[in-house]
């Protein structure tokens, strides 16, 4: 039976329905997002006119990243340094947290996340300036650390610094740590979600202790969860501007403070654009080797 | 199929009216709000309204108190006219940032003044990014104290009007050190390691430490800098310097994580009143003595508001109560009498930090020009140590 | 598990909690406090003045309120471009599926310095002036990103049988999809919402490339070493915290749909049965 034109036209519409929902959120994405980080390669190898005026004439200088990765490449090692740490260590708090609010939280786990997201919710530079008085010379956890006796061994172990603990690697990390931990713990309870308490009860009818039901069964499966957390949680710490600029000292900068400095301070914008498109490009780096292929949708992203 | 149907129309319908309620609401809200938010601090298009708009450095006006209107509510009633004081700029270079994309595109800022350092004048004036001062209508211009009229960065004295010249030297907590403290050479003491800072202005930490070096700052070169550039670098490596700050190294003072830190005369004298112990000194090599100044960006437009400002804060009483506020030097003249009148502010007519005289004048120095690419080259070498 | 796992659990457990709300139990608690000077960060005395006048800081208000308007703003357009996107993306059979929810994801694996200079880039050479259309640009920029994400998630769990039987019972497309989709997909809507919300209003890096004079409260907060950090800033943080606070207890008592929903797993007991 020939189609109306009336149904032909339906299924014209409905084959474009689909782009037409996009279309605005695709032209947001591509205008703001896509052709602006694209537009940081022109300006990455172009040099300024004049020192204080805007405009920048393209020249193909490729030089200038070299003078970029030799300048701050010890900073880049540093950022993603400080991040790694901070996310290893916060997954040592988040896994237990974890696990706990999944197979002990009963019905209290929306509770439990929720109260786990609650602080994140709260103005991370209020945090922050909350975390330079409990962290300062005259706090409260440097006396609670005199109080036990434990300075000098901490002052061995390099987590003080003559005493100190404000201004140190130590807070900044510690200030990296705490902003990540929610996006640590919310994927990996999400992907233990999959796990069926029946898996853990059968593995220990089969004689399995805690440990190895820990690393056969909870780990091959949250791995996803895993996955999420670094992509959520080490990615932006290594990107971080206000922990090191208000935990750390003048050794402590990280690549973000840098860029910032390059713009704002010192009006080099082609070396902005240049140290931009290497951390942007060491993200990509991160990205992939987290995805391998598996593809966001398999992330249990909260 | 799941076990439970969507209930009733009567629910979802009332679902979506409670979703179309708060969308009104949410509007009804943001609408003022956003109204407000745009208004009251639009970029780009100048600054229309009548309000006389001007940014400076915080801790640079006597303040409302109770029972004692500040200067700026004072001038707000005497003349009627809305002034909007932004204590928003915290490091100059970072304000210069701000203010570039503007003034290069020749559009006009919010502000009609600012207060800024006299090196950053310098270069505005440079860039041609600056309108003449309406000093026709500021008689109380006779009253700029003698010393600061025509001044190096603006001989004929065109587009700038000094606001409150200081000191950079050295603030310390004398419990904190257990000593007094006298020379450059006592911030690097190892014995203060960790509990020293330095300012983010280029000009007073490397004057400083040019100064105790033996080098003369009024014509400064990079080849003689060079060895204090490596001293400070040195120190922030070893950790003997724990921050590099704007003003905030008050807080550090205040809450003990600072012994001792290059610091600014009047930022110290106001500290005192919170803690005691707080002391400043000029270095027996000499401070660092600056001055900020008064500008009016191209394009603004209240240029009788700003008039009536600087005439204003020129009439030596209103510039007494500045002073006795900040207690930084004053560029008005007669200050000092005012001071002494009155017992409560007597005591400040002697301070030698608000009123050096010969003596201490021939300890303080004023750090010369730089060229740009001079400049370009130090800003560079300091950042470098600054930003790790 | 044993004793000591148990234990050991619980202590971890209570480590992380205690990471998490020392800041904020320090905020807390400074908006009682007493400061003698201009910077509430020394313990002086309890008092109750502050919280008597919470609004007592005009300039913390100014910045407080249009960080509010802001984060509405960005958030309303956020949740509609993206939930609009996670429609297209969730339910039809697009050829470029893969790679346009990457692009949509992509966003988020940057740090946020990488868009704060590609932006200003982009401004500086279209000469648009920073301010508060730039700053509703940027944020519902990274906002979509995850409401588009979040509502993609919701869609996919979602069990398209509901939407035809309103269909074969005679209702158009556009009704069915109102009437039956919209309304089940209201918590979504609104976790989407408040998300993009929460980070609209906390953003500092962005906000600090892109606001040009308009001074929102992270940028306020940021500068407030320099001049002044007075009390009235941890009251509103603790109001805003007693606010979210009450909001997260209201979802979880009405029964907002559990994280079991989220990905899609039906009840089941141990012995699979539903």
């Amino acid at each position: 039976m020939p189609a109306s034109p009336r149904a032909e036209a339906a299924v014209r519409a409905r084959r474009f329905w689909p782009w037409l929902l996009l279309a605005p959120g695709l032209l947001w994405l591509l205008g703001l997002y896509l052709l602006p980080l694209l537009g940081l390669v022109p300006l990455s190898l172009s040099e300024p006119l004049s020192r204080f005026g805007l405009e920048t004439v393209f020249r193909g200088r490729l030089a200038t990243y070299l003078e970029v990765l030799q300048a701050y490449g010890p900073i880049l090692w540093r950022s993603f340094g400080y991040a790694a740490s901070a996310t290893a260590i916060g997954l040592l708090l988040a896994y237990p947290l974890a696990f706990a609010i999944r197979f002990r939280g009963g019905r209290w786990q929306p509770l439990l996340i929720g109260l786990v997201v609650l602080p994140s919710l709260t103005s991370y530079l209020v945090r922050a300036i909350a975390w330079t008085s409990l962290l300062g010379d005259n706090g409260p956890v440097l006396a609670l650390l005199q109080s036990l006796d434990l300075t000098a061994a901490f002052n061995g172990l390099g987590l003080l610094r003559d005493g100190r603990l404000l201004n140190t690697p130590t807070a900044v990390i510690l200030g990296l740590l705490t902003n990540q931990l929610p996006f640590l713990v919310l994927p990996l309870v999400l992907a233990m979600e999959r796990i069926q308490p029946c898996l853990l009860e059968a593995a220990a009818d089969l004689h399995a202790g805690a440990w190895r039901r820990f690393t056969q069964v909870v780990w091959p499966l949250s791995r996803p969860g895993l996955a999420a957390g670094i992509l959520l949680g080490l990615i932006p710490a290594a990107g971080d501007v206000v922990n090191p600029l208000f935990l750390g000292g003048p050794n402590e900068r990280m690549v973000a403070n840098t860029i910032d400095n390059l713009l704002l301070v010192q009006l080099q914008a082609p070396r902005a654009a240049a140290l931009t498109l290497v951390l942007m490009a060491l993200v990509t780096l991160a990205v992939l080797l987290q995805l391998r292929g598996r593809g966001l949708d398999g992330l249990p992203l909260p | 199929m799941p076990a439970q149907l969507p209930l009733p129309s009567s629910q979802s319908g009332r679902r979506l009216f409670l979703q179309r309620l708060a969308a009104t609401a949410a509007g009804a809200v943001l609408a003022p709000t956003l109204l407000q938010a745009c208004k009251g601090s639009g970029s780009g298009n100048g600054n229309g309204s009548g309000e006389l708009v001007m940014s400076t450095f915080p801790l640079y006006i006597d303040p409302d108190a109770p029972g004692a209107p500040g200067s700026v509510s004072r001038f707000r009633r005497d003349t009627g006219i809305q002034l909007r004081y932004l204590e928003d700029i915290n490091d100059t270079r970072q304000f210069f940032a701000r203010i570039r994309p503007q003034l290069a595109a020749g559009r006009p800022l919010v502000q009609d003044l600012m207060v800024l350092p006299s090196w950053m004048a310098q270069r505005l004036i440079g860039l041609g990014w600056l309108e003449p001062l309406p000093l026709a209508q500021v008689p109380n211009i006779r009253n700029l104290v003698p010393y600061l009229a025509n001044p190096p960065w603006d001989p004929q004295q065109r587009y700038s009007l000094p606001w409150q010249s200081g000191i950079a030297g050295i603030a310390y907590n004398i419990k904190a050190t257990g000593r007094e403290l006298a020379r450059i050479d006592d911030l690097f003491d190892p014995a203060l390691r960790g509990r020293v800072s330095a300012l983010l202005e280029m000009r007073d930490t490397m004057g400083l430490l040019l100064l105790a070096d033996g080098q003369d700052i009024s014509q400064p070169t990079w080849a003689a800098a060079q060895p204090s550039f490596a001293r400070l670098e040195q120190a922030r490596k070893d950790g003997q310097i724990r921050r590099f700050t704007g003003n905030d190294y008050q807080n550090d003072l205040l809450a003990g994580n600072l012994a001792a830190c290059i610091g600014w005369s009047g930022d110290v004298a106001q500290l005192v009143l919170e803690q005691p112990d707080l002391r400043f000194v000029v270095p027996e090599s000499g401070g660092v003595l600056w001055s900020d100044v008064m500008l009016m960006p191209k394009g603004a437009q209240h240029r009788r508001e700003a008039a009536a400002w600087m005439n204003w804060v020129y009439e030596p009483v209103e510039a007494a109560r500045i002073a006795a506020a900040v207690q930084y030097i004053s560029p008005v003249v007669g200050v000092r009498q005012q001071l002494a009148k009155d017992p409560a502010t007597a005591a400040l007519a002697a301070n030698e930090l608000m009123f050096p005289d010969g003596a201490m004048q021939q300890r303080l120095h004023s750090f010369g020009p730089l060229s740009e690419s001079e400049e370009a080259r130090w800003e560079e070498r300091f950042a470098s140590i600054t930003e790790g | 598990m044993n004793r000591i796992g148990n234990v050991l659990l619980a202590a971890s457990s209570a480590l992380t909690f205690a990471l998490l709300y020392a800041p904020v139990a320090v905020t807390v608690l400074f908006s009682f406090n007493a400061p003698r000077g201009r910077f509430n960060l020394l313990w002086q005395g309890f008092t109750l003045a502050n919280w008597r006048h919470p609004l007592g800081d005009p300039a913390l208000t100014e910045a407080f309120l249009t960080s509010l308007a802001l984060a509405l703003a960005a958030a309303l357009l956020a949740v509609l471009l993206g939930g609009l996107m996670a429609l297209s993306l969730a339910r039809a059979r697009l050829r470029g599926r893969r790679v346009i929810g990457l692009l949509v994801a992509l966003p988020l694996t940057n740090p946020e310095i990488v868009l704060a200079t590609a932006l200003l880039n982009l401004f500086v050479g279209i000469d648009l002036p920073r301010g508060p259309l730039t700053l509703l640009l940027s944020h519902s920029l990274f906002c979509l990103s995850y409401a588009a994400l979040t509502l993609k998630a919701r869609l996919a769990g979602f069990d398209p049988s509901l939407e035809q039987a309103a269909q074969d019972l005679g209702a158009p497309p556009l009704e069915a999809f109102a009437r039956v989709t919209l309304p089940l997909l209201a918590p979504g809507l609104l976790a989407a919402g408040l998300l993009s919300f929460s980070l609209s209003f906390d953003d500092f890096v962005i906000s600090s490339f892109m606001a040009g004079e308009t001074v929102t409260l992270p940028l306020y907060l940021a500068g407030a070493f320099q001049r002044e950090i007075s009390p009235q800033v941890q009251v509103l943080t603790t109001l805003v915290l007693l606010v979210s606070a009450a909001l997260l207890l209201l979802a979880t008592l009405s029964g907002m749909p559990t994280l079991r929903k989220a990905v899609d797993l039906p009840r089941r007991d141990p012995f699979g049965r539903p």
